[in-house]
Parts: C-alpha cells; structure tokens; sequence
C-alpha cells in the first residue's frame, strides 16, 4: 500500500514538474517538448531508483543481524 | 528530403538540422565583403571547389603570400614586445579598422623603423663595448707601466750605489750599463684584451713563436665584460706583450687574431694617458645617453605596436581565412563572378539573404549576388544547435560518433541518464553536496572563467559544470535512496521498520532483529548499516538493480531504433531488426527482471540463478521448489521458443528482401531504357549510375549484427553489474575512512590527534572518493552509455557541419 502511495506522490510531483518547466521555460513547442522529455525521463529514473529499493525491502530474505559484543 | 513532423512532433536536440546545399554566385567586387559577412555568421560550410587545384594555382594565392608576410612581422613585433618585456594589450582600440593595404603599408613602415631603431642601438652598443673594454686597458697597462718604472728607478739608484763603493773597476761596469740602456730604447709593445680560459694557451704560443724573447704580463678583470663581436659577458683579461723587430710583431698580431684577442693603442707617455682616459670616459657617457635614448625610443614603439597588436592579429587571421574561403570558390570564364557552394541550416536561409543584401549595399555593387538551394544526394553535415547546458552532453555523444544526418540523437536521453547512472555508482549526500558546490563555483563565476586561459584539467572541469552539476543533483538524490552521508545513515524519513525481538535484545547478535513496522518508505533502512548481513543483502539488491536499470536502459535503445526506422522510413529494419531484438532481449533478460520483482514482491526464496540455467538445460522439468508463480513452466517454454525464433528473424530475411529491392529497382531502371530508346537524351538523363548488390557481402554483415546482437545482449547485460561494483567501492572506502580515520582519532580523547585525524579524513574523502571515484564513476558512465546503449540503434557515421566563422577562427587558429 505505501508502494502505491509513494508512486502517486511521484506521478504528482512529475505533473508539476512538467507545468513548472512549461511555465517557467516556455520556449515554443519544440524546446518544450525537449523540457518535458527531460522532465519525464529524470522523473521516471528516480521513481525507479525508489521503487527498486523499496520492493527489495517490502519482504526481505534476511534481517539485521549485529556483530558480536555490540 | 525526408518527411519531418509528419507522423511526430519535431523535438530539439532529436534530429539535427534540416540542412541544405546551397549555391551562391556573388559578383567579384563584393565577393570579399560578403565572405567576410558570412564569417561573422558563421552558418555556411563551403565545399572546396577547386580541390584538384595547388595552393599557388588557385585565385588569391597572391593575396595570402602577403597574409603570410604581414603575419610574419607580427610575429616579430611578438618577438621584440616579448624581449623588451612589453605585453599587447588586452583592451585593444577598435575604432579605426584598417583595410588589408593600409595594414600592410604600416605594418611594413613600422617593421623599417624597427629594424633600423634596433640596427642603429646595435652599433651603439658594439662601439660602446669597444670602448669599455678600450678604458679597461687603460686603465690596467697604465698599472703595469707605474709599477715598472717604479722598480727600475730603484735599480737605477742600487747601481749608482755599487758604483760609488768600488772605484776600483768603474770602466767595466759602465761600458755594460751604456749597452743595457741602447737595447731598451729598441723596445714595443702591443696591449688588449684575451678571453681568460684561452689566457694560458694563449701565452704559452706567443712565448714558443718567438723562441722566448718576449716579456707577457697579464691581469685579470674582476668583473664580465661585454664582447663587441658576440654581446656576450665574458671572464677576459688584460694582456701586454713586450716585443723587439718586425717579424716578431707580425707574429704576435697573428696569434691575437686567432685567439680573438682585441688590441687597443696605448701610449707610454703618462700625460698621454690621462688624456686618452678623459676622452674614452666623455665619449662613454656620451654614448650611454645616446643609447639609452635609443632604447627610449624603440619602448616606445612597441608600446604603440602594442595598443594595436590584437586587434591586427586579429583582423590578420579573418582576411587571411577569407582568403582561404575565397580560394574554394570557383571563378567564372568572364571574371565577373564567383561560384560558391555550400551547406547550411534551413533556419539560416534568411539570415544569409540580409547578409548577402548587405554586402551589395556596402559595396555598391550594381549586380547583387544570386542565392539558390541545390537539389542533392549527397549526405549533409550533421548540426546540433545547443547551448551552454547541452553542449558538453552533445560533446560526451559527440566523442563516440557523430550521428548520421538526421539519425536519432542519444544526447536527449544522455542528459539525463548520463548523471543519473553516475549516481548509481556514486550515491552519497555528503559527497554529492560537496560535488554540488564545486559545480555551483564554476557555474557562478561562469563569466569571469570563460574569458579566462585556463588548464588543462581546470578546462575540462570548466566545460562540464552543467553535467558535474546534475551529477551532484543525482548524487544526493540516489545517497538518499542509499542513506549514506559520508556512509552515515539517519532516519530521515521515519523510524527503521526492524526492532528486536523482546524487550532484552539478547537475540540482536545472533538471529538478529526482526522487521516490526512497515517498511522504511524512503530507501535502504538505517539499521543495516554496520550488521553482519549488510553486505550480502546490499549486494543482493544493487546486483539486482543493475540487472533492473541495465534492461530498462537496452530496451530504451532499441526503442530508439525504432523511431530511427520510423522516420527514414525503412520497414525491413522495423520488422526484421527492430521486433526480433525487442523479442529476443525481453525474453530472457525482460523475464530475468520480471522474475527478479516477483520475488521481491512475493519473498519467495526461488533461485533466480537456477530458474534461468534449467530453463535452457532441462525447459520440460518441473521447477519445484523454484517455482515463483502457476503457469511459469509454460511461460517459460513459450519465451524460450520466441528466443530461438527471433535469432534466424533478425538473420535471414533482411538480406533477401535487400536483394529482391534492389532487383526491382534494377527493373524499373530497364523500363526507363525501354520506354526512352526513342529520345536518347532523356534515356541517358534517366540513366542512375549503378550499384553493384553483392547478397553474400550483405549476408555476412547481418550474420555479424546478429551475432553481436545476440551475444551483445548477454555480455552487456553482465556489464550493468559494473553499477553494483562501482557503488560497493565507494560505499565500503567511504566506510573505512570514517570508521578508521574519524572514528579511531575521536577515540583518542585527544585534540591534537582529533585534528590530525580530521585533516586525513578530509584529505581522503577529498583525493580518493570525490577525485578518483568520480572520475571512475564517470568512465564507467561513458561506457555503459557509448556501448550497451548507443550500440543498440546509434551509427554515428555522420560527419559534423563545421561552418565557416570567426568565432572557431579566433580560438583555434594561431598565426
């Protein structure tokens, strides 16, 4: 469930993003499809860097353990 | 010209420029005008017109013989200004601009007068040192002769004396004494200067050559002297030579020359003397003003020639490239106009109309030049308009290949893969914030940087403040993701989902903890850090997020190929590459990371490793206890199939239907013939040059791809690994210098010790991770993103649209 919310919170953060860039950078439609491509693509490239390690944490093979006399 | 913008939006940085061949025919009289507006430009690539002509054949050779010669007194007047200690100046004055025979005429006046300045303070100087070394033999013999004298008045008396007390045989000394005193009269000598280790061989022939009957009395000159003839400082000494006879005078004169000796006249009478040295010494500082006043002078006008010397170098290097320019233009048989052709981008059509428009007004020109765009086959340059921020991404694309025309660019995706998988192999907030500041001072004192000459690595580092700067940015993202500060974890985000097992926590060291809330919601937990089974789980997960990143970015490369198929139109290579590589690759490697989230969403302990193996060794067993989900042994037979069927896919069927192509044209072609046998102009204008189709050639090539594709895939999905590995070193040497360094001086209980273990942390944070592992980092980037992804789709067999401009004048060219 946390998956899931996270994930939308990085849909919405990318949305805003992209209007931010389109507002902020506005220079014709083809720059700005350039600006949304990078926008999309970093957006994308982070939300899969979270992902990977969230899902490697959700049900773990091993635990902690601690070294010994700590 | 291939159809843009009609199935996608066009994309900057995605396709180069529309370019075109254009051909301009500019009359003679505003030909140089309107290259030098061009070159202001700087968007034609003029094509050499003329390249089976030798320099000195061609139209301007003249004109740039004289470029050369103007450049050849400047790079004198460099000399000179270098010598004198005059730099040029910076601020160079930019009102008057000289035209190409007003510069020569005054750079040839003031190259006369500097020769001549130069010429005359030579003399000066020579006979200035003549002199010097004239009042040092002077002074020195005239010693030579006080001391003389002296002694022989004091040998005079001694005699008189013995006279006096024995009376007795006065006849015979006296007689003797007449004889001695007639000899001495019959006496000369000759006075100068010797180099000082030539001194002893040189006194050693002189007393040899005349059998002895010389007398030589040297004297040593403490300090250097200036050498008339070399303009050297020299150790020389003073020499006189006591002679009697001819023949022994032109002996010793003989061996002065050969040893270099100068000689000087010297008179031995003492009021003589002191004449002679009141007038070497006024002629000597009469001189010196003379010569200082000279040098004056000649600062003077370097200075001058300073004030202007960029501003002429500059001009120089623009009408001697003009030149060039001009020289790839072809002349037409009336003389009247020039032929030039060229590449351009679409956008600058207009651009070069004002400026050609221009030229003509400037000139006066009745006749304006004519500017028409040529149809061709030929394949245009490659032009990628960027800016500041994206010109070092196209750079890093740039180094591997230049893409063909119009071919998909990888740089649009580079921009921001690039700094991200760095950040992958890098992620530490600490470091990245320190990366971040360095990059923040660069882009901060951009200004002040680019005008600058800086080194070579400070250059380089200059050049990619922008890709440092989103490097940083991703490296704090991912060593928040990783939760290392410095390899520090915190609970940033909410406490670890791991406690222990009772209230004791006696079971911490040996089952460990076990996971109590929801999982940490924003990357690694902190508890692992530091605990036995880091390391194994941490290079689970990374290994298994290379495997993740590495498909995901070969899939993004060929998609990539596709849109290259797309836009050129060519269906063989959307159907017979493009679908059996997207097959093949997500059949394995796609389900390998399929496989890899089910078993991180399920937690099931399946092998991974064995589930690939078997599924090629033994696809009909059952999978047992590897088993992660119902139907996955069909699954895998069907994908298995679909991998052994897109091999020959991608391998047979594009060679024949080239080869059924090109027969088909080849037919077309014998239609033309036929239709036109009745008009033999237009069936030779019809006529296409032909090309020879060799099928085994072609079928050997696609062998090739296909070999390399289907390898490439194994091996380069292994070389994703380098992502776990790179991250793994910088994660363990972060440790180690904080628990070895920090940590063990801190133990100390000691200041001095704290300090000294302070300064080696920083020292090794800074030299070993933020140094040599970003560069690493960097490389291994470069590599994941020249092979395993631009070998996907990039052919990068294009060449780079190199306009004729100032601007790239200025900085590369050197006189």
């Amino acid at each position: 469930m946390g998956f899931l919310v996270t994930t939308l919170i990085f849909v919405v953060i990318g949305i805003i993003a992209c209007l931010c860039t389109r507002i902020c950078c506005n220079r014709g439609p083809s720059a700005n499809l350039f600006h949304l491509t990078l926008v999309i693509t970093a957006t994308i490239c982070c939300w899969m860097m979270w992902a990977i390690v969230y899902l490697a944490q959700m049900k773990p093979l091993i635990v902690p353990i601690l070294n010994e006399g700590e | 010209m291939v159809n843009e913008g009609r199935f996608l939006p066009t994309m900057d940085l995605l396709r180069s420029e529309p370019m075109q061949l254009v051909q301009l025919i500019i009359p003679i009289e505003s030909a140089h005008r309107s290259i030098s507006y061009l070159g202001d430009l700087g968007l034609i690539q003029f094509k050499d017109l003329n390249a089976d002509k030798s320099p000195f054949q061609r139209t301007y050779a003249s004109q740039i013989k004289r470029c050369g010669e103007m450049a050849r007194r400047l790079r004198l007047f460099k000399e000179q200004m270098t010598k004198a200690g005059v730099s040029p100046s910076t601020w160079s004055t930019r009102d008057n601009h000289f035209d190409l025979e007003h510069l020569e005429v005054k750079l040839e006046e003031l190259e006369a007068e500097l020769l001549e300045i130069n010429a005359n303070n030579e003399k000066l100087q020579h006979t200035y040192n003549e002199l010097l070394e004239y009042k040092l033999v002077l002074e020195k013999v005239g010693e030579f002769f006080s001391s003389a004298k002296n002694k022989a008045v004091a040998q005079q008396k001694e005699l008189e004396f013995q006279t006096t007390v024995e009376g007795s045989i006065d006849s015979p000394l006296l007689l003797e004494q007449e004889e001695t005193t007639t000899k001495q009269i019959k006496l000369r000598f000759i006075s100068g200067l010797v180099h000082r280790e030539k001194s002893i061989p040189f006194e050693r022939i002189i007393f040899r050559a005349t059998r002895g009957n010389v007398f030589l009395k040297q004297a040593v000159i403490q300090h250097p002297v200036l050498d008339p003839l070399s303009g050297e400082k020299v150790h020389k000494n003073v020499f006189v030579v006591f002679y009697s006879g001819e023949r022994v005078k032109s002996k010793i004169l003989k061996i002065c020359d050969a040893f270099g000796a100068n000689r000087y006249p010297f008179s031995d009478d003492l009021s003589k003397q002191f004449q002679t040295i009141r007038e070497v010494s006024g002629r000597l500082s009469e001189l010196k003003t003379t010569i200082d006043a000279g040098l004056i002078h000649r600062s003077t006008l370097l200075q001058t020639i300073g004030y202007h010397y960029e501003q002429w170098s500059l001009q120089l290097k623009k009408e001697k490239s003009i030149y060039h320019t001009l020289n790839m233009l072809s002349i037409n048989v009336t003389k009247k106009c020039l032929l030039a052709e060229g590449w351009c981008p679409v956008f600058a059509t207009s651009q070069i109309h004002k400026v050609l428009e221009r030229a003509t007004m400037d000139c006066s020109s009745q006749v304006g030049a004519i500017f028409q765009v040529l149809e061709t086959k030929e394949s245009p340059p490659t032009y990628f308009s960027t800016n500041k921020f994206t010109s070092s991404f196209q750079e890093i694309v740039d180094a591997y290949g230049i893409a063909k025309y119009q071919e998909a660019n990888p740089g649009v995706y580079t921009i921001v893969t690039f700094p991200f998988l760095f950040a992958v192999m890098f992620g530490d907030w600490g470091h990245g914030i320190c990366l971040l500041l360095a990059a923040l001072y660069l882009i901060i004192r951009e200004k002040k940087f680019a005008s600058q000459k800086l080194g070579d690595i400070m250059e380089m580092a200059f050049g990619g403040r922008y890709i440092i700067m989103l490097m940083a940015l991703f490296s704090i993202y991912t060593g928040l993701i990783y939760n290392e500060f410095f390899s520090v974890p915190f609970e940033l985000f909410g406490p670890s989902a791991y406690g222990c097992r009772d209230s004791s926590c006696r079971d911490a060291s040996t089952t460990g903890f076990i996971k109590v809330r929801s999982t940490y919601p924003f990357g690694v937990d902190p508890k692992w850090h530091g605990t036995r089974s880091e390391l194994p789980f941490l290079n689970s997960l990374k290994m298994k997020m290379s495997i993740l990143l590495g498909v995901s970015q070969m899939n993004l490369g060929i998609i990539m190929s596709y849109f290259n198929a797309k836009y050129f139109e060519n269906n063989i290579n959307i159907w017979y590459q493009f679908v059996p590589q997207i097959i093949f690759l997500n059949s394995l490697f796609g389900y390998l990371s399929l496989l890899i989230i089910i078993k991180w969403s399920t937690g099931s302990q399946a092998d991974l490793y064995h589930v690939m193996i078997y599924m090629f060794l033994s696809p009909t067993d059952d999978l047992g206890e590897n088993q992660l989900f119902v139907g996955q042994k069909l699954l895998q037979l069907v994908l298995l199939l679909l991998a052994l069927v897109a091999v020959p896919w991608m391998l047979v069927p594009k060679p024949f239907l080239l080869k059924k192509q090109h027969q088909e044209r080849h037919q077309g072609q014998s239609y033309d013939l036929l239709y036109g046998t009745d008009d033999p102009l237009e069936s030779e204008s019809q006529s296409i040059p032909h090309d020879e189709f060799d099928f085994s050639e072609v079928f050997v090539h696609q062998l090739i791809h296909t070999i390399e594709f289907v390898l490439g895939a194994v091996s380069n999905t292994a070389s994703y690994l380098r992502l776990w590995a790179l991250s793994l070193a910088h994660s363990e040497l972060s440790s180690v210098f904080y628990d070895k360094v920090l940590l063990l001086a801190w133990g100390y209980n000691s200041t001095i010790v704290l300090i000294v273990g302070i300064f080696v942390f920083i020292c090794a944070t800074v030299g070993v991770l933020l140094l040599m592992e970003s560069l690493s980092a960097f490389l291994h980037a470069l590599r994941l993103h020249w092979v395993e992804y631009q070998n996907k789709f990039y052919e990068g067999d294009g060449y780079k649209f190199f306009p004729f401009s100032f601007t790239l004048l200025t900085d590369e060219d050197e006189l």
